[in-house]
């Protein structure tokens, strides 16, 4: 009872303790606040990784494979899958203007209704009605809606200039390379391509690999999109399945004899370089993938011949970015933690200099009858006390910060015109505002215990000091 | 001459050395100290400085062990006891009152006092005898003439004062003996006196006191006067 007794006189009577809990206070919210952000970072790459890929995806070769609406039909049928929907893949060249070309390393025919049932394609749009009639003075119905547009890829009338043949395009905002944000992440009219005709160019091969003439055709920009991941947006640009298909000589056709040219009777399928699948909700990503390659594979022993395809669940097709990411927030905490081992060197020698200072007392105390263990022991409890008022402090401050950084950054900028989240850098709008309870907990636990280690050393110190020496002590 | 010692006396030291090492030198303090005191008793040992005076305090109160020889309380060797068992030797048999007071800065002249009592008491113990323990610590103030101090730090209390709330503290767990070091030996002479007149007091109701000075007109208040020379007692 006596060690209470003196825990709490010691912390009311002394600064240096005060210290030592403001540096836990410090490095337990510092800890906490930069695991939350790189964690918020990594979940909104992890959340945008997974809407703009599906659950899981067949890939095929460039030349596709067949028979990719069978398999479809057998992937509803599983209770595991949600929706599936194939897609083109293939390289092309996009050129804007007379002499502005640029690659497009992914351009996608997609079913646009299809991998918004598989994805969330729609949700990626950035433009919309608003932008084009931010007054909102012209009649809805006479502005064309951006969104509606990239749902069907049909651009209107008078975009087109007459030209009923011309269908639209989504590039990634980033695919034009002057489109630049910002300084608060945003995009603006008058640096997009919006309703501007562009040249897509596509390099066409055969099943066999045989180099055709590329193809070549215009399409209007009906929007863009902005997946929050880099090399998505800069790099990929939607286009109509059907379309691209005949593109790339990648639909139905006869087959012709490659001695006589003469038509065989037997048609060539149409084919798709892949297949991107939703699992069913509440269905673990192993299971959908181990029914995904079932399906794949019964199909493939179904037709022999069909080239091989190969399965991929999102993690494993953004493994070297969020790898990277999530690397990079284990060293960066790795640092962080050790860094915080100051606050336990803190509290050591805070203690340190209160045995010092307090060896004539721990005399006294044995005097009375205190054990050894019984002084160790208000040392150890003065670093537990010192330990939770400095964790449930810096928790706090971390909460606090944390869900108020964007204020804070806006603040700042207001103030000294520095931003520290630069949103062409890390590419999403906001600083991620979000703290892992479980976390945050453990961060605080490993906090309490650290300022018990700290306590621990001059705790063993005054246990092991001389009474008699104690007493004699200036 | 050397005590006699008798083994059923209420503390009884037999043939103490101790000695310390001093620049790699030994020093031997006590050479062979025999001394009983009974129950009841005031015995005063005085001494020069450096006559190991206090030294032989701190082994009778189980605050230090000695080279060679032994320490009896009531028949039992104290040495001989785990080390538990001396520090509630500490805690309950003997109190201590020190020449510097040793109060404990940050604790009120009731808490310095009640501290001994909590020193023995587990947390459930306390909660069971805490009012007791407060109640005997506000008794003891009471005796001692500090009740309107009893919330007042000893930065804020006089020397005398402060040995006041030294005295209560060792005798808030009725030891049954108090061990003094030089107890008047940083007071001037009237507050002096009046400490005396406290151990004076306490001894008329039965406590046995052994108490070290070298000032032989302190000693001449105990019933019997030992001397500490050349590290032996002469009585």
């Amino acid at each position: 009872m006596y060690k209470l007794l003196l825990i709490q006189k010691y912390l009311r009577r002394k600064l240096a303790p005060m210290f030592a809990a403001l540096a836990v206070t410090l490095c337990t919210a510092m800890v906490i606040i930069v695991i939350s952000v790189m964690g918020g970072f990594l979940d909104m790459m992890r959340g945008s990784a997974k809407s703009i890929t599906g659950d899981v995806t067949i890939f095929a070769s460039f030349t596709g494979f067949p028979h990719y609406e069978s398999l479809i039909d057998d992937l509803d049928a599983l209770p595991e899958v949600q929706a599936a929907t194939a897609f083109i893949a293939a390289p092309g060249m996009i050129k804007y203007g007379r002499d502005q070309v640029y690659v497009v390393r992914e351009v996608l025919g997609i079913d646009p209704v299809g991998l918004d049932a598989v994805t969330r394609y729609s949700d990626a749009f950035y433009w919309t009605q608003q932008h084009l009639n931010p007054d909102g003075d012209i009649p809805a119905e006479l502005v064309p809606d951006p969104e509606e547009l990239a749902m069907h890829f049909n651009p209107p009338a008078h975009w087109t200039q007459g030209n009923s043949h011309i269908r639209g395009i989504v590039p990634g905002i980033k695919v034009y390379p002057w489109n630049i944000p910002d300084d608060s992440g945003q995009y603006h009219l008058h640096g997009s391509q919006l309703g501007r005709t562009v040249t897509l160019t596509m390099p066409r091969i055969t099943t066999t690999g045989g180099v055709l003439e590329p193809a070549v055709r215009d399409f209007i920009i009906v929007n863009e999109f902005k997946s929050g991941l880099h090399d998505v947006d800069a790099s990929r640009s939607y286009v109509p399945f059907k379309l691209l298909q005949e593109m790339l000589n990648m639909d139905a056709a006869e087959e012709a004899d490659p001695e006589t040219g003469e038509p065989t009777g037997r048609t060539i399928p149409a084919r798709a370089t892949g297949v991107v699948i939703r699992g069913a909700p509440g269905v673990p990503l192993d299971s959908l993938n181990e029914a995904v390659t079932a399906a794949r594979d019964n199909l493939q022993h179904q037709h022999p011949d069909m080239p091989p395809t190969n399965v991929m669940t999102w993690e494993d097709i953004h493994a070297p970015l969020l790898n990277a990411v999530q690397n990079e927030k284990g060293l960066i905490t790795f640092l962080f933690v050790f860094i915080s081992l100051v606050a336990v060197v803190m509290v050591a020698t805070t203690f340190s200099m209160i045995v010092f200072e307090k060896t004539r007392d721990i005399g006294v105390l044995r005097s009375i009858g205190a054990s050894r263990w019984g002084v160790a022991n208000i040392f150890v409890g003065y670093g537990l006390v010192i330990g939770i008022i400095g964790a449930a402090a810096g928790l706090t401050l971390a909460v606090g910060i944390v869900y108020n950084l964007n204020e804070l950054q806006d603040l700042l900028d207001a103030w000294f015109g520095w931003r520290m989240w630069n949103p062409q850098t890390y590419y999403f709008d906001q600083i991620p505002e979000r703290v892992d309870p479980l976390e945050a907990g453990l961060i605080a636990l490993g906090a309490v215990l650290s300022s018990v280690m700290g306590g621990l050393i001059p705790a063993l110190l005054a246990a092991r000091l001389d009474p008699v020496e104690s007493l004699r002590y200036e | 001459m050397p005590e006699t010692v008798n083994q059923t006396s209420l503390l009884a030291a037999k043939s103490l050395h101790k000695s310390y090492r001093m620049g790699g030198q030994p020093l031997e303090v006590l050479r062979g100290v025999d001394i009983q005191v009974e129950a009841g008793e005031w015995v005063a040992v005085l001494g020069a400085s450096g006559s190991g005076k206090s030294t032989l305090l701190h082994l009778l109160g189980g605050l230090d062990r000695p080279t060679e020889g032994s320490v009896s309380f009531e028949g039992r060797d104290v040495f001989a006891m785990g080390g538990k068992a001396v520090d509630r030797y500490r805690n309950r048999k003997v109190g201590f009152v020190f020449q510097s007071y040793h109060l404990l800065p940050e604790l009120s002249a009731l808490e310095n006092i009640a501290i001994a009592a909590m020193v023995g008491q587990s947390v459930l113990g306390w909660i069971g005898a805490r009012s007791e323990c407060r109640r005997r610590a506000a008794e003891l103030l009471d005796r001692l003439g500090l009740a309107a101090r009893a919330k007042h730090r000893p930065a804020k209390l006089s020397g005398g004062e402060r040995q006041r709330v030294a005295i209560g503290r060792a005798l808030i767990n009725q030891p049954a003996v108090l061990l003094a070091d030089e107890p008047t030996g940083n007071l001037d002479a009237k507050t002096g006196e009046q400490i005396l007149d406290i151990l004076r007091g306490l001894h008329r109701d039965g406590q046995s006191i052994v108490m070290v000075t070298h000032d032989s007109k302190v000693a001449a208040a105990a019933d019997r006067r030992l001397t500490l020379d050349g590290g032996r007692t002469r009585g």
